[in-house]
């Protein structure tokens, strides 16, 4: 018999299957004009939180819909568990959906839409009704398994619509910006708990999603895509630090970025002025951007005597409890500077502040050429 | 802004229009259950002229073939209208909307060309071929083409009302076309369904004109036997089936308002 999901959940050591996904040329057009995916190559990881992250239009549905079997891809293929599922029908794929309007039946009862999977598998009633109440538990839905869909609210709605997909034991479960609709406190909670249950479970989960903050503190990887190309495929952390690109630099919230005019045998030209570079700077060319982070820049005496000194001024200040937060104007560039809260002053706008940056801390990205 | 006596003739118009609706209605439905045969005088109450409508044979064939017509005609038009509006539904982002006009031109055209037409028709199909002989076949194939297009508009609205990703998860739930019909679609339409069917039945147990011209010597309905009957003069007889059908089509009504302004509340988040 299938070991059900709180087995699972209360004997940790036990491995679920879970299957690993691999794109192959995947591309997708919905008209000429309209390409939705240009050659997607892609492999998740079974048991990985992988996400999809872009602008709204970048392909990153089309690509969880191509998934799910609700769009066919024009060209490539699409493999799960390493079986070729590129003209397998949704209902026939083990992959289930948690979707952003969450979908759920206005003419079922909570506990009828939890188990409405498993009643189209074929699972007999009684075993059906175990499992919904496990699930219902396990997602502390319980009290609501009676109730019809309209009189809940959008958090409740959320888990019910999770619990419906997990419920089927999927060998992936999508998720297609499940939180977007939340208010900011219900979402922190859930961003967490989602993590604990696919942790927990070890089911591969792929996550789709705008927001650059949720997906890097939910995420083993992120695949960032724009234009239907993934930019960079990469760790949270190596693709918020090592950007691979400048739209990849902007999108994960980047603005200090600093196009390279001329670069020296030893020294950059940028519009703020020349800068040393790191001792590791042979890939750093003409045209490729130099990307400041914002907790990198020090400020007031401590940037005194340091090199790539300048000379800032305070545009606004913002104290943010435990940093502080300020808009710099260097030449005529703007900079956002973070700096820690350690008790120091807050400049105030129109202060002149000396500012360095050091050269270990000088990243490059490619251009938006390259 | 209104002045007060503005306001007082205005809900004194609206009484007035009531008036004009509601009380011819209530003056059959009255001398309906008059003693005496007269439609100037009330004696006192009496259900003589019901007790005469049971025993009239011609009177009870009409009923009995208005009814099974409306039945019919409607269980019908609901099949083939559903699937019109899913069909509808399905291939709306094609911009169908000239469809629309093809679908709403049996609900304009006035019922004598329409009754007019379908009858030259039949006859021409039945003097070639010997087939639809005008008669209830006749009648309900009439009365269904009618009816479709008030059905499709119905589910068709109620289509556009659902959450499209619902057919995604269904599909997405392991729902082969089949159990998506089943256990997703008319469960989901079923408000819409149950609404569509008693309007059809109200239309045609209301329709005299196209029925006829459709109908054949042994297949008259109600409208058609009061029709026939009245040239005789209004007896109190006739007040007693109007009587029937006011409270048929009245209660039929209000069962399809009724699910069509259920589906508000399902819908709704």
């Amino acid at each position: 018999m299938k070991r059900g999901i709180t087995e699972t959940l209360a004997n940790e050591s036990t491995a679920r299957k879970a299957s690993s996904i691999t794109l192959e040329g995947v591309e997708k057009s919905f008209s000429r004009e309209a390409i939705a995916l240009d050659g997607v190559d892609l492999t998740i990881k079974a048991g990985e939180f992988f996400t999809l992250l872009g602008p709204s239009g970048c392909g990153k549905t089309t690509l969880l819909r191509i998934l799910a079997g609700l769009d066919t891809p024009n060209a490539g293929v699409v493999s799960i568990g390493g079986v070729d599922v590129t003209a397998v029908p949704p209902h026939k794929r083990s992959v289930n959906t948690v979707f952003q309007s969450y979908a759920l039946f206005p003419h079922l009862s909570v506990e009828d839409n939890i188990g409405f999977g498993l009643k189209m598998q074929g699972v007999d009633k009684a075993e059906r009704t175990r499992r919904v109440r496990e699930m219902a538990e396990f997602i502390k839905l319980s009290p609501l398994l009676s109730r019809r869909i309209h009189q809940l609210s959008g958090g409740q709605r959320q888990r019910i619509a999770l619990a419906r997909a997990l419920v089927c034991e999927p060998d992936v479960l999508l998720l297609d910006e499940p939180l977007s609709a939340l208010d900011a406190g219900l979402r922190g909670q859930l961003q967490v708990e989602l993590q604990r249950i696919q942790r927990r479970l070890g089911m591969t989960f792929v996550f789709v999603t705008h927001d650059q903050q949720e997906a890097m503190v939910m995420s083993d990887r992120i695949a960032v895509l724009n234009d239907g190309k993934i930019q960079q495929l990469d760790t949270p952390r190596a693709v918020f630090e090592r950007p691979a690109n400048a739209f990849v630099a902007r999108f994960m919230g980047h603005s200090n970025l600093l196009e390279i005019k001329r670069r020296g045998a030893d020294r950059l030209d940028t519009a703020i002025g020349p800068l040393t570079l790191p001792a590791d700077a042979e890939h750093m060319n003409d045209g490729d951007l130099v990307l400041i982070r914002p907790e990198t820049i020090e400020l007031g005496d401590d940037a005194l005597g340091q090199p790539n000194r300048f000379d800032a001024t305070v545009v606004e200040s913002f104290y943010r409890g435990s940093h502080f937060e300020y808009r710099l104007q260097v030449e005529d560039v703007a900079l956002t500077a973070f700096s820690s809260n350690q008790g120091q002053k807050l400049f105030a706008a129109d202060d002149r502040v000396p500012i360095s940056i050091s050269p270990s801390d000088l990243m490059t990205v490619r251009g938006e050429g390259g | 802004m209104t002045s007060p006596s503005l306001k007082r003739s205005l809900a004194c118009l609206w009484w007035v229009l009531m008036a004009f609706l509601y009380l011819p209605l209530a003056v059959v439905v009255l001398f309906s259950f008059n003693s005496i045969n007269s439609s100037a005088l009330f004696e006192s109450f009496s259900l003589r002229w019901y007790e005469r409508l049971w025993g009239n044979e011609q009177i009870m064939a009409s009923l009995g073939h208005s009814l099974v017509l409306a039945i019919i005609s409607s269980v019908t038009a609901v099949v083939i209208g559903t699937l019109m509006g899913y069909g509808l539904y399905r291939h709306r982002a094609r911009r169908l909307g000239w469809l629309i006009v093809l679908i709403y031109l049996p609900i304009v055209m006035p019922d004598i060309v329409f009754g007019i037409s379908n009858m030259t028709f039949f006859v021409r199909i039945s003097s070639l071929t010997g087939w639809l002989s005008p008669g209830l076949g006749t009648m309900v194939l009439s009365h269904v083409t009618f009816q479709i297009p008030f059905v499709a508009l119905i589910v068709y609205s109620r289509f556009v009302g659902l959450d499209a990703t619902l057919f995604d998860a269904a599909k997405d739930l392991y729902a082969s076309p089949f159990d998506r019909a089943r256990h997703f679609i008319v469960p989901s339409i079923k408000p819409a369904l149950v609404s569509a069917f008693f309007l059809s039945f109200t239309l045609s147990i209301d329709d005299f004109v196209i029925s006829f011209f459709t109908a054949g010597p042994e297949s008259s309905t109600l409208p058609i036997y009061i029709w026939g009957a009245i040239r005789k003069g209004v007896t109190p007889e006739i007040n007693a089936i109007a009587s029937l059908m006011i409270a048929a089509v009245a209660v039929a009504a209000v069962i399809s308002l009724a699910f069509t302004r259920s589906k508000g509340s399902d819908a709704s988040r």
